[in-house]
């Protein structure tokens, strides 16, 4: 019997090195563009070139390519811009998008089922599709184009449906209807019930929508270029187009600006880490 | 657990509103910052126009220009660029009804786009001075910026080193006398002394338009190739070109997986002077000089094994064009403003200097000097004085460059023979409608 | 209160959902319908006059037999793409959830790609692809890497659903990560007790769990596959000889490049209904699954 526990121990020791050894293995292989970026955002253009592989390039150790890439891209600016429309998009996506599911779960409309139908189909829509229709409506009809405000009732309006059918699956199982009903009889009303007991239960699915929403729109060019004609309302992706030419690409600046833009993204998924994965929890069980 | 989760959204949500302000007062004070800006200079008039760039090149140059302008005139420029199709980019603009006041443009694009998009400028001075300005239903509408040329660009110096005599391309205008050269290169240790770019628009709308471009009667020749009547495989331009195309093929560094071989690091390898000769244009030189580039380059035309003249001349000419936009949307005083600033590129000396020197460009004006020029430029301007320029064709269709391209790269790759890829060139042709012009 | 009232019923709407549905049909549903009206005139994208010309584009688009082979390679690529991500997104997931020391570490770093994107991701696979490999190819003499890869046909292929795998991979982690953990620990317990390998509990007893979030995810990476656009034009740029160009790259070049706005909008109209059915299958055939498990 000793010997058996033995030779077990031995197995679950031997079967956590070697997961622990492909871990790190998969880790390598997934982290390694990312130190490729990390080791040549320090080197000039020609060295990029000549061997991506170098630690140091041929010219030395440089930090040039930052305060050019900030300086080109008017960095703080676009900064201020891009976080503005992030927030306030974020959390008007959050907020519309978990109302609208909560009716539709709750209530068994037509309404309620045609909203929800179009917004699974829209979200297979190639964006390509709407580009021009939507600057014609808006440019050419309405003649609302560069706004911020324009850019994130747009927002707004592309990703609610994503997280509406995130919150649909987290009322649906996460809430439990017997809470509402005390609600009920305590008399709230539905609005009351809504913010005091459903939307606090929601709050792993909120930050995992918040962190997946910011990303796409903090990382979003096509829609803010075709919305944000004017510099002073360039987000910082628009801004680092000028790296890239028509025929050429100036590398290590495009990699600065990378860096300099994740940054915050980074930081904020450190900080969310374990809730985004406690949040994709919830909203994945149904 | 929960109040943890609570407090721990509360930071975020203040920390980031924190941000939201800052991002909102910092854009603010950028905007004023601006209009402080033209208002110091000379009296603004008010007027402000846009210019679309698409020479990622010179975008630096166009920016710190625009300040400059914009205090000297009191007109407000500002210059914009987009990193997507030009085509998509302009046509998401006039979707919106927010066109720029000027926007450069291709040759190609004047024609399409001139009719409805752009101002006549029949009267402006500068037409007189210049051979490219592009004409739609006989009014002049595009305003030519720079000259640009095809050819061979060689590495002088890297040649020089290994013969040990003066370089002199006129030499090697025969296909029989520079492969002469390249045995030579290969005996000194160079080991393969020539580049190529598989990009479908270096090998589709440059290497392969020059086989029509080289024809006695170009019109003619497109023309029978829409109807199905010319005879790529027995065209002695063809031949003649292609043969040439075999050679740079046979000591391309890249020949093993030439397909494979990156725009970035052939650039590289021909300023550096690992390889001595690539088919390409002056434009090149925006690519070169980010690298440690050899003091004598220049450009030659593509050589062959022919007696009509073509191997002594450069193909090129007008490239890139301004269009002033004539809609609605731009005023008559920004359309004025407009062309103001084009006079101004032609006929101030500051102007002149921001094409000449700062952007490096070859004037497409009689009476603008350029002594400045990049050593890929000073050629083509040699070239261009000397009346030994082959014009531009202008009316390919719009999907020439990518599908004849992707053709031409089968060749590249060794996946069809000569024969193969003049009849995929035909079958193109005899598909495809013509060009209105 | 009369709850089954029809004026009740709309005032509840309007109240949650109301700003939502304007918002979203302004923004989506006005822009799409608009965009359809588009692919029935010849308009080139720049012109002032947009003719109205029937279902031409249609026919065109059915003409146009490049469109259906970057259709058929599309297929061809999500299929094998499809898989590759799932699996791998699963086996990570079950790494990271076996005890490990280190998992957080691991999943942030699973997750990081996901932060890189368009054009600077392509370049630096291009380099890997292009030059790493070959490098490494030709100092260890191994064949199959001392040429580059992205020079063929199948390579281009190849490279384009490994980019893929190593993008989408640490999401769909994320996500199976959630369903491992919605298995019980007492149910999997039992089943060691029972004399199950670790192997049979997965099978037999994780997986059978865990439908739902297989249907999330295959239905994620269906629909991101099948509209791959940026990794292919920054990777491949549909080289070589146009043999990668994936159905929304050709629609672009068909709209923007080629000038044939109206032909490129129909044909992404057919590429959004072979999206929406083939998704829309899958979740219906999970759901399935779902309830008799």
């Amino acid at each position: 019997m000793d010997d058996l526990n033995e030779r077990a121990a031995r197995n679950r020791k031997i079967r956590h090195a070697v997961s622990i050894v492909i871990l790190i293995v998969l880790f390598i292989c997934f982290i390694f563009p990312f130190i490729l970026v990390l080791v040549n955002v320090f080197k000039t253009k020609a060295d990029i070139t000549s061997d991506p592989l170098a630690l140091v390039g041929a010219h030395g150790f440089t930090l040039q390519n930052f305060p050019e890439a900030m300086k080109k891209m008017d960095f703080w600016r676009s900064f201020g811009n891009s976080a503005f429309i992030t927030i306030l998009s974020t959390i008007l996506t959050i907020l519309l998008a978990s109302m609208a599911a909560y009716v539709i779960v709750r209530n068994k409309w037509k309404a309620c089922g045609a909203l929800f139908g179009m917004m699974i189909a829209s979200m297979v829509i190639p964006f390509q599709v709407l580009m021009i229709p939507l600057v014609s409506l808006y440019g050419g009809v309405f003649g609302i184009l560069n706004h911020r405000a324009t850019l994130i009732f747009m927002h707004v309006g592309f990703s609610v449906s994503m997280a509406t059918f995130m919150f649909h699956g987290a009322i649906h199982t996460n809430v439990p209807i017997a809470l509402e009903e005390a609600g009920t009889i305590d008399g709230c009303s539905r609005w009351q019930i809504y913010w005091k007991i459903v939307f606090p239960l929601l709050k792993p699915t909120i930050a995992t929508v918040a962190i997946i929403d910011a990303m796409a729109f903090w990382n979003d060019y096509l829609l803010p270029s075709l919305v944000l004609a004017r510099k002073e309302l360039y987000t910082i992706p628009i801004a680092t187009q000028v790296f890239y030419g028509t025929y050429s690409t100036d590398i290590g600046l495009v990699m600065a600006a990378l860096l300099l833009a994740m940054l915050p993204i980074l930081i904020l998924y450190m900080f969310l880490q374990r809730y985004i994965v406690e949040g994709v929890t919830s909203g994945a069980v149904k | 657990m929960k109040k943890k989760l609570l407090a721990m959204a509360l930071v975020t949500a203040m920390s980031l509103s924190l941000v939201a302000c800052g991002g909102g007062s910092d854009s603010g004070s950028g905007s004023a910052e601006g209009s402080g800006e033209s208002a110091g200079g000379a009296e603004s008039t008010g007027v402000s126009i846009t210019i679309f760039n698409t020479k990622s090149e010179i975008q630096d140059q166009f920016v710190e220009m625009a300040e400059e302008y914009s205090a000297a005139t009191g007109v407000d420029v500002e210059i914009y660029y987009s990193s997507d199709t030009v085509a998509a980019h302009l046509a998401t603009r006039y979707s919106a009804n927010d066109p720029y006041t000027i926007s450069m443009v291709d040759a190609k694009d004047v024609y399409s786009l001139g009719a409805e998009h752009a101002i006549d400028l029949s009267d402006e001075e500068w037409v007189a001075n210049t051979d490219y300005a592009i004409s739609v239903d006989g009014k002049v509408m595009g305003f030519p910026v720079c000259i640009e040329a095809r050819g061979v660009m060689y590495n002088a110096t890297a040649i020089e080193a290994i013969t040990g005599e003066e370089f002199k391309p006129e030499n090697y205008d025969t296909l029989d006398a520079f492969q002469g050269l390249l045995d030579q290169l290969v005996a000194g240790g160079m080991e393969a002394p020539t580049g190529i770019m598989k990009e479908d628009w270096s090998m589709g709308a440059h290497y392969l338009a020059q086989v029509y471009e080289e024809q006695s009667d170009v019109e003619a020749f497109v023309t029978s190739l829409h109807e199905g009547s010319a005879d790529l495989a027995n065209n002695e331009k063809w031949n003649s070109l292609m043969d040439t195309f075999d050679v740079l093929m046979k000591y391309n560094y890249a020949a093993g997986s030439p397909v494979a071989a990156e725009r970035e690091v052939s650039e590289q390898k021909l300023a550096e002077g690992e390889i001595a000769f690539m088919f390409g244009g002056n434009w090149d030189w925006s690519m070169i000089n980010a690298y440690d580039y050899s003091e004598k380059m220049g450009m030659m035309p593509v050589p062959q094994n022919t007696s009509d003249g073509s191997n002594k001349k450069l193909v090129g000419g007008g490239s890139k064009y301004f269009i002033i936009d004539s809609s609605e949307n731009t005023s008559a005083e920004q359309q004025q403003a407009a062309k103001d600033f084009l006079n101004w590129l032609v006929f101030d000396e500051a102007g002149n200097k921001f094409l000449t020197e700062d952007c490096a460009l070859v004037p497409a004006y009689s009476n603008i000097n350029a002594d400045a020029l990049d050593p890929l430029s000073i050629s083509v301007k040699a070239y261009a004085d000397g009346g030994n320029l082959i014009g531009n064709y202008d009316y390919l269709p719009d999907d020439h460059y990518s599908k004849n391209g992707a053709s031409f790269q089968k060749y590249l790759a060794g996946q069809v023979d000569r024969a193969g890829l003049a009849s995929e060139i035909e079958s193109y042709w005899s598909s495809t409608t013509p060009v209105e012009h | 209160m009369d709850t089954s009232s029809m004026s009740f019923k709309c005032k509840q709407f309007l109240m949650f959902a109301g700003i939502t549905t304007v918002t979203f049909v302004a923004v989506v549903i006005l822009p799409f319908i608009y965009g359809l009206y588009l692919t029935f005139t010849s308009w080139d994208g720049v012109s002032r006059q947009k003719p109205f010309v029937g279902f031409a584009n249609y026919v065109s688009t059915f003409a146009d037999a490049a469109y259906w082979q970057a259709l058929g390679r599309t297929f061809i690529y999500s299929i094998i793409a499809v898989v590759l991500v799932n699996v791998v997104a699963f086996i990570l997931a079950f790494l990271v959830t076996s005890g490990v020391k280190g998992q957080n570490f691991f999943r942030a770093g699973f997750f990081i790609p996901n932060l890189i994107g368009g054009i600077v991701l392509g370049y630096i696979w291009k380099f890997v692809f292009n030059r790493a490999f070959v490098a490494i190819g030709e100092s260890l003499s191994i064949g199959a890497l001392s040429t580059s890869w992205l020079a063929t046909t199948n390579g281009a292929m190849l490279c384009l659903i490994i980019v893929s795998v190593w993008q989408y991979a640490g999401y769909m982690m994320l996500i199976y990560v959630a369903g491992f953990m919605s298995v019980s620990a007492d149910v999997l317990e039992a089943a060691r007790i029972d004399g199950c390998t670790n192997m049979q509990s997965i099978i037999h007893i994780s997986v059978p769990l865990m439908v739902s979030s297989f249907v999330q995810c295959l239905f994620l990476t269906i629909t991101r596959c099948f509209m791959v656009y940026d990794v292919n034009l920054s990777l491949t740029n549909g080289e070589p000889f146009n043999s990668s160009v994936m159905a929304a790259m050709h629609v672009y070049n068909q709209a923007f490049t080629y000038k044939n706005y109206g032909t490129g909008q129909a044909e992404a109209l057919i590429l959004f209904i072979v999206c929406a059915v083939v998704g829309v299958l899958q979740v219906y055939i999970g759901k399935k699954a779902e309830v008799s498990a």
